[in-house]
């Protein structure tokens, strides 16, 4: 879950990080509110907001009024603008860029900082990678002063004190909060002391089980100040243990594995078929997955056809048959439906499917001519 | 000899008194592989088709020479159950679990590195030496004994490929599943070079897909160091550009990420590239591996 940055900042906040004074705006008579001038910042989680005209500065009251007024009327990429974080303006002597996060081919943490503050990293990296500083974390040793004694030195800081307390507690927020990636761009070095002006956190979902209660309220915080037009299929996908993503052809997938899944989307478009979506249901899925998955898929009217492609391991194709038959006992069927099935327990699977009335494939490269065939001939 | 698990294997059971944990166990079972014990806290004393349990690891590493540990814990626990494997000194261990936190992971990658444990997976479906030893939930019947290695990040494509193979009669020396990522205790690159020095594999396909940049890290190991052939087929061509498409791992963010980016490494590295597994049995033959 990637935080907004209001979100990202009261919690660096809270661990004794500075960020500027601000208000959050939810409609354009809070501006009254404003000490001026101001920074107004749309709230969405997304990269490239400045660009989109999400960020902008206000000296005066009535302008204040109006630009809000524009920010709540902005949709960046799909996402319209809710929630606006008016920040008092900072005197910037230099701009920093520093991040830690976990080193994906080292296997260890690491802090990483620039120079290069307020530009996008990943262009830095391209252009001018010696400006980037990379030192890995040891994980049995945690983080040493000399680590951060040689990041200060290469950043041309002076206030070493600071910038340590910084760094150690970015570290302490990335393991206690069991985040993937604890961002600070810039951190501006002001007259008085540093300053984060902007913060980009993304907690590992996968460890929401450590920390229940919070997780589940940045969540619907972010819902209610987040709106993004969802179709259907994916408002029943989010509710669902299934992976869902909405493309926009017309032959619907499903698939008992991700690679798998990501192969049936690329033979049906090479079959010269157009896939409606991805649809991966994890390996420990059964029947009550398999049955709300057809469910999300055909919630998108433009599915002409629908694929099922089984080969299961962890996956037993018997649970996956019931699931399938519990989908047609329930519903009317509306789009014809091609089965490719195999794996575990496959010969149960195929009996109960046969029952049904429903034949299944062995041959996943038939399978696939069959599905674009009949979206070709609806 | 085949790579990591032969013959010899003395396999342990982690989380043996579950539903999918028993289940899987009595395939292994079936299949040849030698399980000699299960491990599930509080159920010490029990028997899994004749298989006796023990609350913990070290119990189980006094009563029997273990070679390998095969876990069937949830994610939630995977992190203790595989400390504690790796604390008893088993060489081996394969991790089943999938949506391991991130910081989780890396604590077991570290101390397994330090204590001198290979860790596969997370997310990974195991692995598996045809006629010889299973530590895997694939299904045998795409499963046949011979010379090509299989690397895969998905198991399900693993299972995908290996059915093409075998009924184009085509064997398989080991078939690894290295898992979805975004963390892997053994790479591409690793289980590479493992076929590279077994002389019982004399060709290799390795299965990629999106996201990171593992394939071409293994590319320029395959341009450097592997004279054995290596078939390479990366899914998701068709993927789009920052969903996550099922594997934690598998999210397209920049160019290096997209599947063209990675066939392109892996064919200036000599990786002879197939674009769907019914390719790959062709281009095999063609290679006379």
């Amino acid at each position: 879950m990637r935080l907004l940055e209001f979100q990202a900042k009261r919690i660096l906040a809270q661990h004794d990080i500075p960020v500027p004074k601000s208000v959050l705006l939810t409609s354009t008579t809070d501006t009254a509110k404003l000490t001026l001038p101001a920074v107004l910042k749309a709230q969405v989680p997304l990269g490239g907001r400045g660009k989109a005209g999400g960020i902008r500065v206000v000296e005066g009251a009535e302008e204040a009024a109006a630009v809000a007024a524009e920010l709540f009327n902005l949709v960046i990429r799909g996402h319209t603008v809710q929630v606006i974080l008016a920040e008092e303006k900072t005197e910037i002597l230099n701009e920093i860029y520093l991040a830690v996060l976990y080193d994906k081919r080292a296997n260890v943490p690491m802090v990483m900082a620039s120079t290069a503050g307020g530009v996008d990293i990943e262009q830095v990296a391209k252009e001018t990678p010696e400006r980037i500083v990379k030192k890995h974390i040891d994980p049995f040793i945690g983080l040493q002063p000399y680590t951060i004694r040689y990041l200060a030195r290469a950043l041309g800081i002076d206030d070493l004190a600071s910038f340590d307390a910084i760094v150690r507690q970015m570290f302490a927020v990335l393991r206690g909060y069991d985040a993937t990636l604890v961002e600070i761009n810039p951190l501006a070095v002001t007259p008085s002391e540093f300053t984060a002006l902007d913060a980009k956190m993304v907690l590992d979902d996968k460890a929401a089980f450590r920390h229940a209660e919070l997780f589940v309220a940045l969540r619907e915080e972010q819902e209610k100040l987040d709106k993004k037009e969802l179709t259907l299929a994916e408002q029943l996908a989010k509710k669902g243990d299934m992976t869902y993503v909405l493309l926009d052809g017309d032959i619907g997938l499903i698939a008992d594995g991700a690679g798998t899944g990501m192969l049936a989307l690329d033979l049906v478009r090479d079959a010269g078929g157009h896939p409606a979506n991805f649809c991966e249901m994890g390996g420990l899925a059964d029947a009550e997955t398999m049955c709300q998955s057809i469910e999300v898929v055909l919630a998108n009217p433009n599915v002409k056809a629908l694929l099922i492609t089984l080969i299961g391991g962890l996956t037993r194709m018997d649970h996956m048959a019931d699931g399938i038959v519990q989908y047609l006992q329930q519903h009317e069927a509306p789009v014809p439906m091609v089965i490719r099935m195999c794996g575990t327990q496959e010969k149960v699977g195929k009996a109960t499917l046969q029952q049904a009335g429903m034949d299944t494939f062995d041959d996943l490269p038939e399978a696939v001519q069959a599905v674009v065939r009949l979206a070709k001939a609806k | 000899m085949a790579i990591l698990i032969d013959e010899n294997t003395r396999g342990l059971v982690q989380g043996i008194t579950g539903a999918v944990g028993s289940f899987q166990t009595k395939i292994m079972k079936e299949y040849g592989t030698k399980v000699v014990a299960g491990v599930t806290p509080g159920k010490g004393g029990m028997e899994v088709y004749g298989i006796p349990v023990y609350d913990f690891v070290e119990e189980a590493v006094a009563r029997y020479e273990i070679d390998a540990a095969f876990g069937f814990v949830p994610a939630r626990f995977a992190k203790d159950a595989a400390l504690e494997v790796i604390d008893a000194g088993t060489p081996l261990l394969v991790l089943t679990a999938e949506g391991v936190p991130d910081q989780d992971m890396l604590t077991i990658i570290n101390y397994a590195a330090a204590k001198g444990t290979t860790v596969v997976g997370p997310d990974t479906p195991g692995v598996v030496s045809p006629g010889k030893c299973k530590l895997g939930v694939h299904p045998n019947r795409v499963l046949l004994e011979g010379h090509v290695g299989v690397l895969s990040k998905s198991g399900a494509l693993s299972y995908e490929v290996c059915k093409t193979l075998t009924e184009n009669g085509i064997g398989q020396s080991t078939i690894v599943g290295i898992g979805g990522g975004p963390f892997w205790g053994l790479s591409q690159e690793a289980v590479l070079s493992m076929f590279e020095d077994d002389p019982e594999t004399n060709a290799v396909v390795m299965l990629g897909e999106v996201g990171g940049t593992m394939e071409q890290q293994a590319a320029a190991f395959i341009a450097q160091h592997m004279t054995k052939p290596v078939v390479a087929l990366i899914v998701g061509r068709a993927a789009p550009e920052g969903a996550q498409m099922g594997h934690a791992g598998a999210i397209i963010e920049g160019k290096e990420g997209t599947a063209t980016a990675k066939i392109e490494a892996l064919k200036q590295a000599g990786a002879h590239i197939a674009y769907r597994p019914s390719d790959i049995p062709h281009i095999i033959k063609k290679l006379g591996a």
